[in-house]
């Protein structure tokens, strides 16, 4: 069971972080590397959420993997890691959270507030902003600690 | 612009730089920040460049100031400074373009490439875009899969599929009609919500709202929002700041496209 989570997980993970490189204008030749770190990041998190660890610390450490992903092979491709690491991070977006606490938030506005709407808001809106947190600082954790003072490439 | 010979500025000569090299190797300088700012790069990566680059074609240092939407830059040579400002204005996220200037940068920095050549392969750099259809059609797709793995059904995948490859398709037609993004944004997102809200009257698929849901992602503004916070971290305060602004203003035009989309059509409901 595990094992097919973690095949759904990184074959649907690899498809929109190159669909998002597209967008960006990463060109071709780098889109594997997109792909890799997509289904890198997605799969190690599934993985360490099934082991027992919250969403948040699971995205903060599989965004920090994908990052060294990204910095190993920019030193191969000669190109900054941002430059497809972002793409790569896209899969791990909390998009439907994000979702939820807009029609939520906007189902109070409309309707006035029930304790149901504003804890699904509340409950959504902090898990987004965590997991989009996480994201961030977990790509900047190689410039934070390895190449504080040398550039990457 | 003074003619200078390109033996002013070759790396190897131990002579101090003519003003007018000087002048030349400032506005190569601030050039390679302005594309990097242009296509989407992060702040770091913007200064870091055009310091290296000053540095190694012969000025002493070159100090940076990177602002939301312009740049500073001064090149100290011999006690003499040159101090530009350019205007930036958003070409759209390219990371073609970043990746070009990086690599002639490396280029310079492994000495096969001197100031001449450096601004004629600047020159020569021209934004690579993927077909606009092929694009739409990722993004489709990429949309589906996150529609997937929020565990839809098929049928519903197959609804954000065609919902957000026609709304990719308008957001870049109407991107290239230089509408404000703000604009595009919330109009993309009606549309897609319409589209995707469609699903429920013809009765395709057991699972309408992930549809709803899924089929706006591709307005996430992913990169101001990681490159916002990235900039934070590294102590780019005040760019950080707009780009996150930024991301908000963005997020909240297709909240409201959204909003729209569900009232007209009373699409209301949680996923």
């Amino acid at each position: 069971m595990i094992a097919l989570g973690l095949l759904e997980n990184v074959f649907f993970a690899a498809i929109p972080a190159v669909g998002f490189g597209m967008a960006f204008n990463v060109p071709a030749r780098i889109l594997g590397w997109c792909a890799l770190g997509g289904a890198l990041g997605r799969g190690l998190r599934f993985l360490l959420v099934e082991a027992g660890l919250p969403v948040p610390w699971a995205t903060l450490l599989a965004a920090a993997a994908v990052s060294w992903l990204g910095v190993w092979a920019a030193q191969r491709l000669h190109a900054h890691p941002k430059v497809f690491t972002v793409a790569a991070v896209i899969p791990m977006v909390p998009g439907v959270p994000m979702y939820t606490t807009l029609i939520a938030l906007s189902q109070i506005q409309r309707e006035g507030i029930t304790n149901e709407r504003l804890a699904t808001a509340l409950t959504s809106g902090l898990n987004a902003s965590f997991i989009v947190a996480a994201l961030a600082v977990g790509l900047a954790v190689p410039g934070l600690f390895v190449f504080r003072k040398r550039p990457v490439v | 612009m003074s003619s200078t010979p390109p033996s002013d500025l070759d790396p190897a000569s131990a002579t101090p730089l003519t003003e007018g090299a000087q002048r030349e190797l400032t506005r190569l300088c601030i050039q390679t920040g302005l594309l990097l700012m242009q296509h989407g790069a992060e702040s770091a990566l913007i200064e870091n460049l055009s310091r290296r680059l000053g540095e190694t074609l012969g000025v002493d240092r070159v100090e940076m100031g990177v602002f939301a939407n312009s740049l500073v830059l001064t090149t100290l040579s011999e006690r003499h400074c040159i101090t530009t400002v350019r205007r930036s204005e958003d070409r759209g996220i390219n990371m073609h373009v970043v990746i070009e200037v990086q690599r002639a940068l490396l280029a310079v920095e492994a000495g096969t490439l001197d100031a001449d050549g450096y601004r004629a392969r600047l020159e020569a750099i021209r934004p690579f875009h993927y077909p606009r259809p092929l694009t739409s059609l990722a993004i489709g797709l990429s949309c589906a899969s996150f529609a997937r793995l929020a565990h839809a059904d098929w049928t519903g995948c197959g609804v954000v599929l065609v919902a957000s490859s026609v709304a990719m398709f308008l957001r870049l037609h109407v991107a290239r009609l230089h509408f404000s993004p703000v604009v595009n944004f919330f109009f993309t997102a009606f549309v897609a919500t319409s589209l995707a809200g469609l699903s429920e009257p013809l009765k395709l698929g057991g699972t309408p709202k992930l549809a709803l849901a899924a089929c706006v992602l591709l307005l996430v503004p992913g990169f101001p929002l990681i490159n916002g916070v990235s900039d934070m971290v590294k102590g780019y305060m005040s760019t950080g700041l707009a780009r996150l602004a930024y991301a908000t203003i963005l997020s909240a035009a297709s909240c409201a496209g959204i909003i729209l989309a569900m009232t007209l059509w009373n699409l209301w409901g949680l996923p």
